[in-house]
């Protein structure tokens, strides 16, 4: 007991001694702590959070759609006959993708949009109401709508707000009644449903019925373990002998809980790999500073042993002095993991868009501390038995290992260059375990650096970056024109506009499928491929004749094709087989896309004609300057149809916006090219000429990418941000104490020196230029190990093809290197402390 | 007449001590002329090592100045310092002070790299040194603790002299050695010397200041006394020894 308490003492003089290190080692198991707590905390936090959602709302675990015309009744028989569902609602449903929308704070977006009545909404979940307008409020609206309670809580909707649906060049203002609670779609990277009023269902049921908007028919239901989607799909299309889309129309938990917790998982384990960084240079450094504990107190050591005391009790004063620091250290991370939970609740719940239930669960961050602190014993308790080695007579002589009898590696008679140079190389192999664990630290913290680096500057536009890795050029703004429109003439007047640079013209996004795969696809068409901007092939070339076509990545990895292989596609019972030319990153409809010909895509789809102007604009000009620009040029009819919804328009003049549209088609199926109507309403004739109705739709691809994703771009780049900042000062950290300690354990080294003529900026030189080749080897793996990891992350996450910008690489290289140069050379500034006399005079 | 190599003025130095100044060197005047081997003696604390540290700009005085030709080194920099030493000053210690990580050759070469480029005339002279002082080619490379204490001081000599300094300081360096070791430096200091280095050396042995050519005595941080001697070899040993035994008895030695 006596001697343990003289053990402590020494512990306790140390830490005193070297109050540095113990600070920096507190702030390292700290952190790690910390780090490590939120990652055990929230991972299964989020998952908690969708299940309460579900619970709360009493939603349906799976609707899926149907297209409007292609359900049949036996769809719902095979749900109860073959999958013992019970339960099954069917209802009409308006989805719409990429919905240009005016938010309420005059921003335009775009967001993927599902209208539903209450009706339809009671059927698939309680609608439970979380925040809402007065009764007598929402009685005087004239379109309420029910929003998820993501636009409250991410968004920053308010009740009362007015929120305007663009369609077609028209405006539909609807109000905020409130926002209620939901399962299903109720994420910016799926679908938001929406709740509207029957009247104003009906009002977009007949407006919606392009290729991204329409009104569908769906079944809601709790599909059980044993519900199989594609299979049931398949029995759907065995019985009905409809071309079903397979895809864009389930919405299911489990799909849902996969996308929206995609990025916060990919946050936690960033966080959980940053506190492996830090716990691994803690480590490092309670080990390096117990190495040259003993070495400087090897005589001490020697004298203790001479009095008696037990190499396992010198041992224990290294330890405790670990126990004391890492201890602090892990108990206020813990400290802060529970200051922070609240914040992180906070995050998750913003990130995800539901409601967090606090929870800041005690017990698993005292096992984190404990954790931590066995580790931390562990690694100290290994090196610190290392003094068993040293009888009094070897610590007396202040131990073997300050002796050297191995070869001489770079001997200086035989090497060139600046002396300091060949001192510093010299010195990395005389402190090679150092060297180890400093590449290790730098290793780990370089790739985080890297990685966080390269997110960030991707991300550094908002999402410019992931509009690049589309492999679409989804910077225009698409232009439908109705069938008896020659988009061609439309295209060279389109062009013409001072607002547009370049015009293309192609097909709506058209939906095929591979014979023999399980995923349909949308379809990019161009007559020149080289003509688009933002469409560069990652593998092989783009397709050029009628019987080649490019595929994106993911579905070459799925379904294992790859260039030089022949497909067949399958549309409206026609089969057609394409050379596989190229393969494209790209993270368009979740990386089924297929890229063919103009004459490519005639082949398998004769009849439907190139409908779209892609519309590049000039600089600075917007979606919406474009858009009035193009209505006031071509709107005609569609301006009337918009003024008259605008205004509320009367049934004459809807039917009127109706009946011209159906006209118009009509027109293109007979080959006319003028048309009169007339529809006779009770007593009033409803008279006019479809000809000059041109624009069938406008969208921005841009606003939904922006809608979708700013916000986790936004988040992105503040993570990784803060992930660079934390590995900054963390290699900080460790290069100034490794460096402190090295001048402490070199002293008398230094001062001969000193003597010799070397200044102190020599030996500054010296004990910086030390690390830096091992510090440059592990910057060069780091860097290797990013590229391959931010080609794993977007090829897991998205699809797509990660090109590793080297220029940012090598800027981050040369910049943490001459960084950690600096922090070491600025670290072992005690040198000039050191003085020649007094060192001659102990 | 001799020029002169090394000069002071008033040089003073002073140390506090928990608010205490302790004058060590006061208002020292003196010059070392070529070709001196001036061995410096007096009692313990009479500031003899506090002299030659101030002298070989290892350390600052506090007051005066010190020239070397037409160079004042006392308001050098730390660095401006270093920089003086390597080119103009050798030293060998009690201690030695060899780097223990470093081989004999490295721990030469290490002194002479920091002043002179890597040339195979600088290996050739390395090695002639060593041969010299009587170490052996096997000893190049070899580390500091595999040697006898006199063999490292040997060393240490070849260290302080490879850069051809102007002067070459010795602060008690037969003070670690046994007596065969000691005789065996002092040769080397003697042979040296012959060939025309100016030596300051701090002793308080009479064998060693034997050596000398003239021998300072210190006494309260000045100049007590002066004794000068022929070149070591050039007079009879015995007399010499009484010379320099009856200067030092008159000192108070």
């Amino acid at each position: 007991m006596v001697n343990d308490m003289k053990i402590l003492r020494l512990s306790l003089f140390n830490l005193k001694k070297n109050k540095r290190e113990a600070a920096a080692i507190v702030f390292l198991t700290a952190v790690t702590t910390l780090m490590l707590s939120i990652f055990v905390l929230n991972t299964s936090k989020s998952e908690k959070a969708f299940r309460e959602s579900f619970e709360t709302s009493g939603s349906v675990n799976r609707i899926i759609l149907f297209e409007n015309g292609k359900y049949h009744d036996e769809f719902m028989d095979i749900l109860k006959d073959e999958y013992g569902i019970d339960e099954v609602s069917e209802n009409r449903y308006i989805a719409s993708a990429s919905t240009d929308v005016i938010e309420p704070d005059g921003n335009s977006l775009s967001y993927n949009l599902l209208f539903v009545t209450e009706k339809t909404e009671r059927r698939i979940e309680k609608f439970v109401k979380t925040e809402q307008l007065s009764e007598e409020e929402i009685a005087g609206l004239e379109h309420p709508v029910w929003l998820p309670e993501n636009f409250s809580i991410v968004k920053g909707y308010r009740p009362g707000d007015v929120i305007t649906i663009l369609q077609g060049g028209k405006k539909y203002p609807f109000t905020v009644a409130g926002f209620y609670c939901t399962g299903l779609a109720s994420s910016d990277q799926l679908f938001f449903k929406c709740v509207i009023e029957d009247t104003d269902f009906d009002r977009l049921s007949m407006l919606f019925h392009t290729s991204f908007a329409d009104t569908w028919t769906g079944l809601s239901f709790d599909g059980g373990e044993d519900f199989v989607y594609r299979e049931y799909m398949d029995k759907c299309r065995e019985v009905s002998g409809e071309n079903l889309r397979s895809d864009f129309n389930d919405f299911s938990y489990g799909s849902e809980q996969r996308i929206e917790t995609q990025f916060l998982n990919i946050f936690l384990y960033l966080i959980a790999f940053l506190s492996l960084v830090t716990m691994a240079s803690a480590l490092f450094m309670i080990r390096h500073k117990i190495s040259n504990d003993i070495e400087n107190q090897m005589q001490q050591i020697g004298v203790l042993e001479a009095l008696g005391y037990r190499s396992k009790e010198i041992s224990a004063s290294y330890l405790y002095e670990y126990v004391i620091s890492g201890g602090i250290g892990a108990i206020l991370g813990g400290l802060l993991a529970v200051i922070f939970t609240p914040l992180m609740d906070q995050g998750i719940r913003v990130l995800l868009g539901r409601e967090v239930s606090a929870d800041t669960q005690p017990i698993r961050i005292v096992l984190v501390v404990l954790l931590v602190m066995a580790l931390v014993v562990a690694f100290a308790l290994q090196k610190a038995r290392t003094v068993k080695k040293y009888p009094p007579v070897t610590a007396l002589r202040k131990g073997i290992r300050t002796h050297h009898f191995g070869k001489n590696l770079f001997p200086l008679a035989s090497s060139h260059g600046d002396i300091n140079t060949r001192l510093a190389v010299k010195g990395l192999f005389h402190d090679f375990r150092s060297a180890i664990g400093i590449g290790i630290c730098v290793l780990l913290s370089g790739t985080v650096l890297l990685f966080s680096m390269v997110t960030f500057i991707f991300f550094k536009d908002g999402t410019s970056g992931l509009e690049s890795m589309q492999s679409a050029d989804v910077n225009t703004v698409w232009v439908s024109v109705l069938p008896n429109i020659d988009p061609f003439e439309v295209k060279e007047e389109i062009e013409a506009m001072p607002e547009v640079r370049k015009a293309l013209v192609t097909y709506n996004y058209k939906y095929l499928t591979i014979k023999g795969s399980e995923n349909s696809g949308m379809s990019i068409v161009y007559d020149d491929f080289a003509d688009a901007e933002n469409i560069r092939p990652y593998l092989g070339r783009l397709p050029e004749h009628d019987n080649e076509i490019m595929i994106a990545l993911r579905r070459a990895k799925q379904e294992n094709l790859t260039v030089g292989d022949s497909i067949f596609l399958v549309k409206n019972g026609m089969e057609k087989d394409y050379v596989i030319t190229g393969i494209v990153g790209s993270m368009m409809n979740g990386g089924t896309i297929m890229y063919l010909t103009t004459d490519g895509y005639k082949r398998i789809d004769p009849v439907t004609k190139a409908d779209v102007i892609t519309a590049y604009l000039s600089d600075g000009v917007s979606d919406e300057e474009f858009e009035e620009a193009l209505t006031s040029r071509f709107g005609g009819t569609a301006k009337d149809l918009s003024n008259a919804a605008e205004h509320g328009g009367s049934l004459q003049e809807k039917l009127r916006a109706v009946a011209e549209e159906k006209i118009a088609v009509l027109m293109s199926q007979y080959g006319v090219t003028s048309a009169d109507y007339a529809v006779k309403i009770g007593d009033e004739m409803i008279t006019g000429n479809s000809g000059d109705f041109v624009i069938k739709e406008i969208r921005s691809w841009r606003g939904n990418i922006e809608s979708q994703m700013a916000p986790i771009a936004k988040m992105t780049k503040t993570f990784t941000f803060l992930a660079a900042l934390l590995i900054t000062i963390i290699v900080a950290v460790i290069l100034t104490i490794i460096a402190s300690s090295n001048v402490r354990r070199q002293r008398q080294n230094l001062g001969i020196m000193k003597s010799m003529g070397y200044t102190s900026k020599d030996l500054m030189k010296q004990t910086a230029l030390k690390f830096m080749p091992v510090i440059t080897v592990s910057m060069a793996i780091a860097s290797v190990i990013c590229i391959y990891l931010n080609k794993f992350f977007w090829s897991s996450l998205f699809g797509t093809v990660a090109v590793t910008d080297p220029v940012t690489i090598i800027l981050t290289d040369l910049a943490m290197i001459l960084f950690c140069y600096l922090v070491t050379y600025i670290g072992a500034g005690k040198i000039r402390k050191i003085s020649v006399t007094e060192l001659m005079t102990e | 007449m001799a020029s002169s190599i090394l000069r002071t003025e008033k040089l003073s130095k002073s140390f506090s001590n928990v608010g205490v100044q302790q004058h060590v060197i006061k208002n020292l005047d003196l010059e070392i002329t070529e070709g001196d081997f001036t061995v410096i003696m007096g009692s313990s604390g009479s500031g003899k090592s506090t002299l030659l540290y101030a002298l070989s700009g290892m350390d600052k005085p506090t007051m005066g100045r010190v020239f070397y030709g037409d160079e004042q080194i006392q308001d050098y920099s730390n660095d401006e310092l270093a920089v003086f030493r390597r080119k103009n000053c050798g030293f060998v210690f009690q201690s030695i002070y060899l780097m223990e990580n470093q081989t004999v050759f490295d721990n030469v070469l290490t002194g002479a790299l920091i002043v002179q480029k890597n040339t195979p005339q600088l290996i050739q002279k390395a090695e002639n040194l060593l041969k010299q002082v009587g170490l052996n080619e096997a000893d190049f490379h070899k580390y500091p603790n595999q040697l006898s204490g006199g063999e490292a001081q040997r060393v240490g000599i070849v260290r302080a002299i490879i850069n051809d300094p102007k002067i070459l300081f010795a602060d008690e360096p037969t003070g670690q050695l046994n007596s065969a070791s000691s005789r065996d430096v002092l040769d080397i200091f003697t042979k040296i010397h012959q060939n025309g280095q100016n030596i300051i050396m701090v002793t308080h042995d009479l064998k060693t200041a034997l050596r000398g050519t003239r021998v300072l005595y210190l006494r309260d941080g000045g100049i007590e006394g002066e004794y000068r001697m022929c070149a070591y070899g050039e007079d009879d040993l015995k007399e010499r020894r009484s010379g320099l035994q009856k200067f030092l008895d008159e000192m108070g030695w």
